[in-house]
């Protein structure tokens, strides 16, 4: 009776013991993520339901934010260019990442070389990639459109100052410069397949295509998986790009949702409208990530 | 909270009292019986902007009892900054309304502390005090007030064999002379054209806004801006200004544009004056003669050097922060006091900076050298009906936003004049003027 009162008494200590030193050792990356992230995403989601300017607290206000977005033609702009970038982003980047992952993976001389100079875009400020690329995209001075009419094209695209060209021109930018990065993630699975599935499906008389579409492609999925979510929250979340090469116009052509949210909270200081807008841009990346590991679940079952 | 003010407003009231009580030549010590004070006050890239610590210098000179010490902020970033210092109660004791956008945030946001007071003592010599004014009541004090003028080239004027402006401009003889202008200077073998104008929203709508009889902002209504936008965008099309799509893409600078002699004339604030004397004194801009003339009326109304022309620009004013140490109130309205005035305004002048009372310091400023010394360019800084660029209200913030998204998709052809204005009254509508 009394041993087994003891062992338990010893054993709760242990536990106690090793729970203390596991919080110990969380803690003090848990507090920076608790005060620095955990909290203000908390608050987000209580301002949302407020008007709240900045200055003195936040009044209740329901889902007037809300109702006032059903019927804000801007954001629903926003909307609208934001899945415009989105679809044209993600495939083209994630073909582009691909094909030059699938050149990058043979045995060439200088492939250190060529592996370096496509990840450079990734690597460069995006001020200087943006200063570069208008400059590039420039209407009526830029090689860009110098070579367009070269080739015969009169009237070729105003580009970055066009309301139909801009958003092209920024997912080109976007394309050219998130290449790299991905390349890097489609490298790193290609060196995962086993060499001797390739032999095998030579040995099966497979040619280069079905090689690619029976191997390569399976052998790459928990990658492409990665790639795929990693480009769309990226996509549904792109900011900075725009800021720097259009800041969302001519006009609102190319108005993303990240910006419109900027633009609310810190421009106009409606705090209370932009947190709600933030709410819905994260249901947005959160549903569509959700379905993503879902048709994943279901090819793997 | 409304007590705390009361009182802090009667102790500043029983200060200043004592300081008038106390200083005859206005030289005395502001701080009564409390010894050395130090204040605090904000400011922004203080390496290329003296004018804080000229002001912090001046004061202090005068009244050896208080320090005023500059804290630096983001130029570009200042609102969003200052905003956070004092929702966190970290601001200086004295900040700057760096633009009349945001002013209405700090007042509606009751973080200016009223100071009318400073006002009364200042009377009407002091330019955009007006604008600071809500119920009645002052909330910031201007220390500089830039005006918009047109610089012009006087070289590049001869070189083209075009009548220089002469005062009695309105916007048609603007256009008139700049497509002039650019023909006979391509023949002449100069690659300069007419005109450059920079990118902002202001270059237009501020000068339609300012001089349109009726125009208002809050109205909703923007036909005012359509005759504008016709004459910028015939000016592109002839070549006569470079198109917004190239400014933009090629990142032109309008200190370069007229500094470098690309463009003949160039409407800016005068603010302009100062970079211009210092990049022709140390080499980054050409040597030329130039002048100032009134910006270009909207009718002959207005135009002659016997009316006051119309044009806009923001003040820049002084506030001071609710949560400063009442012990150290009078204090900074004396330095309010001090800025405004015509101390601070010699200071400010000595350094090429257009202060809120240009009266007073017209003949300082043209005794710098490398200013212009013709009569028109006199009369342009000394005289002018100054219109501010965001009036103050709640609306003035989201409705520029929306008038912004208007000039870039016009001037870039991206939507016509009529289809862009039709479009920012339905958002103004329905996104701003219904809340």
């Amino acid at each position: 009776m009394s041993t087994t009162l003891v062992a338990r008494r010893r054993r709760g200590r242990l536990v106690w013991r090793n729970t203390m030193l596991g919080w110990s050792f969380l803690l003090p990356n848990f507090v920076g993520f608790a005060v620095l992230t955990l909290v203000p995403v908390a608050l987000l989601f209580y301002y949302a339901f407020t008007s709240w300017d900045v200055f003195g607290g936040a009044q209740w206000s329901g889902l007037d934010n809300f109702r006032q977005m059903i019927h804000d033609a801007s954001f629903w702009t926003a909307l609208k260019n934001t899945v415009y970038y989105t679809v044209f982003h993600i495939p083209l980047t994630l073909a582009a990442s691909l094909l030059l992952a699938l050149l990058l993976n043979r045995k060439l001389r200088g492939v250190a070389f060529f592996r370096t100079v496509a990840f450079f875009p990734y690597i460069t400020s995006i001020v200087a990639i943006a200063q570069v690329w208008n400059i590039l995209f420039s209407p009526d001075y830029g090689p860009i459109n110098d070579i367009l009419r070269a080739i015969g094209i009169h009237h070729p695209p105003g580009w970055t100052v066009s309301g139909t060209w801009a958003m092209p021109a920024v997912i080109i930018v976007g394309t050219w410069r998130e290449m790299g990065y991905y390349m890097l993630l489609f490298l790193a699975g290609l060196q995962t397949i086993p060499q001797q599935l390739y032999e095998a499906a030579r040995v099966d008389g497979a040619n280069a295509r079905q090689r690619f579409m029976a191997v390569t492609l399976p052998g790459l999925r928990p990658t492409t998986f990665f790639v795929t979510v990693m480009l769309t929250i990226g996509s549904f979340k792109i900011f900075d790009l725009i800021l720097v090469m259009t800041q969302g116009g001519p006009g609102q052509s190319t108005l993303v949702l990240s910006q419109y949210i900027y633009q609310k909270g810190f421009s106009e200081n409606q705090f209370g409208y932009a947190s709600a807008l933030s709410i819905v841009l994260f249901a947005i990346c959160f549903v569509v990530t959700v379905i993503q590991f879902l048709i994943n679940k279901r090819r793997e079952a | 909270m409304k007590r705390s003010i009361a009182v802090v407003l009667g102790t500043a009231a029983t200060a200043i009292s004592l300081i008038l009580a106390g200083c005859g030549g206005g030289s005395a010590s502001p701080s009564s019986s409390s010894g050395p004070v130090t204040i605090t006050l904000a400011g922004w890239s203080l390496s290329t902007t003296p004018e804080f610590q000229t002001l912090a210098d001046g004061f202090h000179a005068a009244n050896p009892d208080v320090t005023v010490q500059v804290k630096e902020y983001d130029a570009t970033n200042y609102d969003t900054q200052m905003i956070a210092d004092l929702a966190a109660k970290k601001a200086p004791d004295i900040y700057v309304q760096k633009n009349l956008k945001n002013f209405y945030t700090y007042q509606n946001g009751k973080q200016l502390v009223d100071v009318s007071d400073v006002a009364a003592k200042l009377g009407d010599k002091v330019g955009g005090l007006s604008d600071y004014q809500v119920d009645g009541k002052t909330w910031a004090i201007p220390y500089r007030q830039d005006s918009w003028v047109l610089f012009y080239n006087k070289d590049l004027f001869a070189k083209a064999g075009v009548p220089a402006p002469d005062g009695s401009w309105t916007w048609d003889e603007y256009v008139t002379a700049s497509e002039q202008l650019t023909t006979k200077l391509k023949a002449a073998g100069a690659k300069a054209v007419g005109d450059y104008q920079h990118l902002w929203q202001s270059t237009v709508q501020a000068f339609a806004l300012a001089q349109t009889p009726g125009a208002s902002l809050q109205s909703g209504d923007f036909a005012y801006l359509k005759p504008y936008y016709e004459r910028s965008l015939a000016l592109q099309n002839a070549g006569a200004q470079p198109k917004l799509g190239t400014v933009t893409t090629n990142k032109l600078t309008y200190q370069a544009e007229f500094g470098k002699q690309q463009a003949a004339m160039m409407v800016m604030g005068t603010w302009y004056i100062a970079t211009l004397l210092s990049q022709q004194a140390s080499g980054d801009a050409d040597t030329f003669q130039w002048g100032l003339a009134p910006a270009p009326q909207f009718d002959k109304s207005t135009t002659g050097t016997s009316a006051k022309p119309v044009t806009f620009g923001d003040p820049t004013g002084l506030g001071i922060n609710p949560n400063i140490d009442k012990s150290k109130l009078a204090a900074a309205k004396a330095f309010l006091e001090y800025a405004a005035g015509e101390q601070g305004a010699k200071a400010l002048a000595g350094i090429g900076i257009t202060p809120a009372d240009t009266a007073a310091v017209t003949d300082s400023f043209f005794a710098l050298k490398g200013m212009p010394t013709d009569d028109l360019s006199k009369f342009t800084f000394a005289t002018h009906d100054t219109k501010p660029e965001n009036p103050v209200s709640k609306y003035t913030a989201g409705l520029q936003n929306i008038l912004n998204d208007l000039h870039t998709a016009v001037l870039s052809g991206s939507k016509n004049t009529d289809d862009a204005i039709n479009q920012a009254q339905q958002r103004a509508k329905n996104e701003v003027l219904n809340k």
